[in-house]
């Protein structure tokens, strides 16, 4: 249990939101700091995840939490997938890494659409770099975002379907950015394209467990696991103390500084219950709207990809059109679940996710529960935005293929997920628009950080990890 | 009476409620008759016949589902589970391994399962090298 009763950070979380913050924060923090870490799960590792995976048993599947059983998800049509361990939900993604676009922190003032971001991909760039440092992600040298240099890891290879859109479109069709290692690296194997990502097989996916960070057994730390915040006692404009229960008593512990680091439901959940007035906390949740188009292909192999999502096209992301329906962003699957049966064609099909931006709405929404753990997710709506961006990629998609030979385009229905949770705590420069201002402090408790993707003010097609690593890194490095 | 089969949703016989040992034979056929250019390894599809229905399950309403498809007689282009059965038989034997080449015998090697399928991506760069792709 706890040494003392007074820290000067407690941090709620160890997935990637709080472990790339508590690097940074102990980059910089003298050797007389005290910092408490509270995870509400316990220590799963990846080969006792795998065992049972393969219809083994493990002793540590006691430590499974479905993540149905931690919300009260009121719209069974939408699933929200997450991981209560530690490590958080970075022992269930999937490894995509590419860098959102710099337009996607400012749809308002390019487009007219939701509101600006208060902090610009020019800021959060050194901080990219760093995140894609640690995390060892393979990718490309030409890019549609703004980077220089190569990547940590060389790309991917690509298919000859990748390679033919690659010849027409340059830049704007890349080897997928990925935390996917290319290569064995010090802690993970190279990628074998099983195309399970969600527990690697070969452990080449990147996680908190096999980072290498050595954050939390740093001598400053505690880590405390089956702890569950479930509220804070605020005053005024601070955090005086994180309320929690383990082991079914209810306990609390002051600090000076307060970091919530789960996900957006709990974020949003801990607020409520603690009080939090502002009109925007657990408001506006959401994620991206995928759905899958299988593109049946003339005498064309589509094989030899080396990792799951094999390419990003951007060539419906950015430009104009993001005035009247959402942006796109094209993810090449080479995965085992699309394949033809007609004699000799087998594998003579692309698979492209579709992945579609969409907008934070009022109909979407977190609200306490009637058990203060378990917090009410509500969710009814896709924005008219998104629905239009929809019908325009089936309007365009066969021109922008039409140097690859198309028999046939089948679209799937939209997927339930995409396999992340957007928004309930939103970033604003005006503090009346938001809940937490651009290093994600709250507008009004001011040694209280809300980190993660509930801080997106938007929610654009790339995958938010990479880009809520980055941002827990900038906010560490500019606070302290 | 079977209206709306493919979402499994329609007026059932009281006969179909009982089990009939026909369901695995018409799968089997199914996949014999799909395939049949290939050179199964003897047994093979009826072992993964057994397996598949043992995985996906032997309750009432899978039986019923299954029932009514052999009844309709529905391909697999019309029939999400028929497509399901063809596609995990591929995958769950060497043919894509040996890249699809019909000359070769087609064994079983256990239901497919990314976390037991010796390859178990068919697209994979470990079958089709990168010097393999043409360049463009």
């Amino acid at each position: 249990m706890m040494k003392q009763d007074h820290y000067d950070l407690v941090i709620v979380g160890t997935g990637f939101a709080s472990t790339f913050f508590l690097k940074k924060y102990l980059s910089k923090a003298g050797p007389d700091k005290k910092v408490l870490v509270l995870e509400k799960g316990h220590f799963y590792p990846q080969a006792e995840r795998l065992k049972v995976k393969k219809g083994l048993h493990s002793e540590f599947e006691k430590y499974e939490q479905p993540w149905q059983d931690n919300i009260n998800n009121l719209s069974d049509f939408k699933e929200w997938p997450f991981t209560t361990a530690y490590g958080g939900s970075s022992n269930c993604w999937w490894g995509c890494t590419p860098r959102f676009m710099p337009n996607d922190f400012k749809l308002n003032s390019m487009y007219g659409v939701g509101q600006d971001w208060p902090v610009s991909y020019d800021e959060l760039d050194p901080y990219y770099y760093e995140a894609e440092d640690i995390m060892s992600v393979s990718g490309p040298e030409e890019t549609p975002f703004p980077r220089k240099g190569k990547y940590p890891l060389p790309p991917h290879a690509f298919t000859l379907v990748d390679k033919i859109l690659h010849k027409k479109y340059g830049s704007q069709y890349i080897s997928q950015p990925g935390a996917r290692a290319s290569r064995a690296t010090a802690h993970r194997n190279g990628c074998l394209a099983f195309s399970t990502c969600e527990t690697c097989p070969v452990n080449a996916k990147f996680t908190i467990e096999n980072s290498g960070l050595t954050v939390f057994q740093d001598e400053r730390v505690e880590l405390v696991y089956g702890a569950q915040v479930y509220s804070l006692e605020l005053d005024n404009t601070i955090v005086k103390s994180v309320l929690f229960s383990k082991d079914g008593k209810d306990q609390s512990v002051k600090a000076e500084v307060v970091v919530l680091g789960t996900n957006p439901f709990f974020n949003s959940n801990i607020l409520l219950n603690a009080g939090d007035q502002n009109p925007f906390t657990g408001r506006g949740l959401g994620e991206q709207l995928g759905m899958q188009v299988l593109i049946y292909l003339e005498n064309m192999t589509n094989a030899g990809g080396s990792n799951w999502v094999n390419a990003n096209g951007y060539m419906l992301y950015d430009g104009a059109h993001r005035k009247d329906y959402a942006a796109c962003l094209i993810e090449a699957n080479n995965a085992p679940y699309d394949i033809r049966l007609e004699r000799g064609k087998y594998l003579n099909v692309a698979s492209f996710r579709m992945v579609f931006e969409d907008l934070p709405l009022d109909s979407n929404f977190i609200s306490k529960g009637a058990d203060r753990f378990k917090p009410d997710v509500h969710f009814k709506d896709r924005s008219a935005y998104t629905l239009k961006g929809v019908e325009n990629m089936k309007k365009k998609l066969p021109e922008i293929l039409s140097c690859l030979p198309v028999e046939e385009l089948k679209y799937l229905p939209p997927a339930s997920h995409e396999g992340h949770i957007i928004g309930g705590t939103r970033m604003s420069a005006d503090p009346a628009l938001g809940v937490v201002d651009k290093h994600m402090i709250h507008h009004q408790y001011r040694n209280l950080f809300v980190l993660g993707a509930g801080s997106f003010t938007t929610f654009g097609p790339s995958n938010p990890t990479l880009t809520l690593s980055a941002m827990s890194l900038f906010a560490a490095d500019k606070s302290f | 009476m079977l209206a709306g089969v493919g979402a499994g949703m329609c007026l059932i016989p009281p006969s179909l409620y009982f089990v009939a040992p026909g369901v695995k034979k018409y799968a089997l056929h199914a996949i014999e008759k799909e395939f049949h250019y290939l050179q199964l390894a003897p047994g093979a599809a009826a072992k993964y016949v057994d397996d598949y229905f043992a995985l996906n399950g032997n309750n009432t309403m899978e039986t019923i589902k299954w029932k009514i498809i052999y009844y309709t007689g529905l391909s697999y282009n019309k029939s999400d589970r028929v497509r399901d059965l063809l596609k995990y038989f591929l995958l769950s034997t060497d043919f894509f391994i040996n890249k699809t080449d019909e000359s070769k015998v087609v064994n079983y090697l256990g239901m497919y399962s990314p976390y037991s399928s010796p390859i178990p991506n068919p697209y994979s760069f470990i079958i089709y090298p990168a010097e393999s792709i043409k360049s463009v």
